[in-house]
């Protein structure tokens, strides 16, 4: 009668094999190794002839590769709750009580009867959150502009690491509002550590009285990390990406911190980051004015300021290279740890994507 | 009492219920999602917040997904989030039970 939950240990090509067709029969059938490494645990539902009858797993904060099937079940969805609940224990054991899906609009509902829910949709994929703390309890703790303030800017920034560049948005949204909330990317996955970034933000802006540098959370990560598993064709994923993000800060951001304008640099080199700045020149507005200030040219020649290059600089030692393009507070940051950085990039940390 | 760290208990399958306590410091904040919330859903809160009282807490978070629960069963499963919150899960208070 009832159907056993156990995992499937997918290093098993065998098993992996059959996880791989039940999904692929439902509609999923995207395996890409970038998707599949954040794997920590696959569960699988058996039925009493030992056939696979439902899946989900979990990476991180995320539930993915769900799939149930109701064939042979008495009530339509039980399998469903009870594969949700098991994940949703596992991840409690580990002392994770927050969880995100990412899926296709259709299952929206499936998953707001078991407590999600919904921060923003696109046409091809919504987002849902459950449990805690979730982003009321993150809005809840950032600092509130003062009640006078009439215009409200941010920026979301990595900031990998803060340059002349960030620094020129930073005073140009200052200087032409009340106050401005500059966000700064959480995720461990660039050359400089989410702590350093922060600080080096901070330390960067400190003499600007009406800018406040807080952590983006779960809110603000980089849309390039949202799974896009549940996604047939590859030409819609930026665009799924890319959507979800700009309705996510749009519909539960903003609002809750009255900011009205988003300022963006201008994006010469990078093709993602220009699908990324259309996407929000058509999603923000009218509800948030999106900026674009063209980017700085460096001191003396006509190349624009990029943290790229100073991690180029980094990478060759070049000091002169470097200090051209940052400001003295991250300046003496890299000089002071130049070597360990070196390292970082030696032990393969990537230093050319954004 | 204070809540020492989130707690889940109960499942998402029909007739059950799951409740998830954390921290909080603005009284009980409950967040019910239930098919029967229009008839039951008061009722619900009523049995959570008097084990909650019970046990002396007045600040919390309470996420609560019902699946049609019964009375003892939402009285059980209330109790046993709280004994994981307090971490004395392994020492039930029989008074309250």
């Amino acid at each position: 009668m009832t159907a056993v939950i156990r995992p499937i240990y997918l290093q098993q090509s065998r098993l992996k094999k059959v996880w791989e067709n039940f999904l692929t029969a439902r509609g999923v059938d995207n395996f890409v190794p970038e998707e599949l490494a954040q794997i920590e645990i696959t569960l699988g539902m058996y039925d009493e002839s030992e056939n696979l009858v439902g899946t989900g797993s979990i990476a991180n904060e995320v539930i993915k590769y769900i799939a149930v099937c109701d064939k042979g079940s008495d009530q339509k969805g039980a399998r469903f709750n009870t594969l949700i609940t098991a994940l949703l224990n596992q991840m409690a054991q580990w002392g994770r009580f927050h969880a995100f899906v990412f899926t296709k609009p259709e299952y929206r509902v499936s998953f707001e009867h078991v407590g999600f829910k919904s921060l923003a949709d696109s046409p091809t994929g919504v987002i849902l959150e459950r449990g805690t703390p979730n982003i009321d309890d993150y809005l809840a703790n950032l600092p509130q502009a003062p009640q006078q303030a009439q215009n409200i800017a941010s920026i979301v920034m990595n900031a990998n690491p803060f340059t002349k560049g960030h620094r020129y948005l930073v005073e140009q949204a200052a200087q032409a509002n009340d106050f401005v909330y500059v966000f700064v990317v959480n995720q461990d996955a660039s050359l400089f550590t989410t702590q350093e970034r922060m600080d080096l933000v901070i330390a960067g802006c400190a003499d600007l009285s009406n800018v406040v540098v807080v952590n983006g959370g779960d809110y603000m990560v980089s849309f390039l990390s949202f799974p896009s598993y549940f996604i047939k064709n590859p030409d819609q994923v930026i665009g799924y990406q890319t959507t979800l993000d700009a309705r996510l800060f749009k519909n539960n951001i903003a609002p809750a911190l009255r900011i009205d304008r988003r300022y963006l640099g201008s994006e010469p080199q990078s093709h993602t980051t220009n699908i990324y700045n259309e996407t929000l020149q058509k999603e923000l507005p009218p509800a948030v004015d999106v900026i674009i200030v063209p980017r700085l040219a460096a001191d003396g020649n006509q190349a624009t300021v990029s943290a790229r290059d100073v991690r180029q600089a980094i990478a060759q030692g070049n000091q002169a290279g470097w200090e051209n393009l940052v400001p003295a507070t991250t300046g003496q940051f890299i000089t002071g740890h130049l070597a360990q950085l070196q390292a970082r990039i030696e032990k393969g940390q990537q230093i050319n994507g954004n | 009492m204070e809540i020492k760290k989130t707690a889940m208990a109960g499942t998402l399958e029909s007739s059950d219920i799951q409740i998830m306590l954390s921290q909080g410091s603005n009284g009980l904040e409950f967040d019910l999602v239930s098919d029967v919330a229009k008839q039951f859903g008061k009722a619900i809160q009523a049995t959570i917040t008097d084990v909650l009282n019970t046990y002396d807490i007045h600040d919390a978070k309470v996420k609560v997904v019902d699946k049609g629960a019964l009375d003892m069963v939402v009285k059980a499963r209330a109790i046993t989030v709280v004994q994981r919150a307090l971490d004395m899960a392994d020492e039930p208070d029989w008074k309250v039970i």
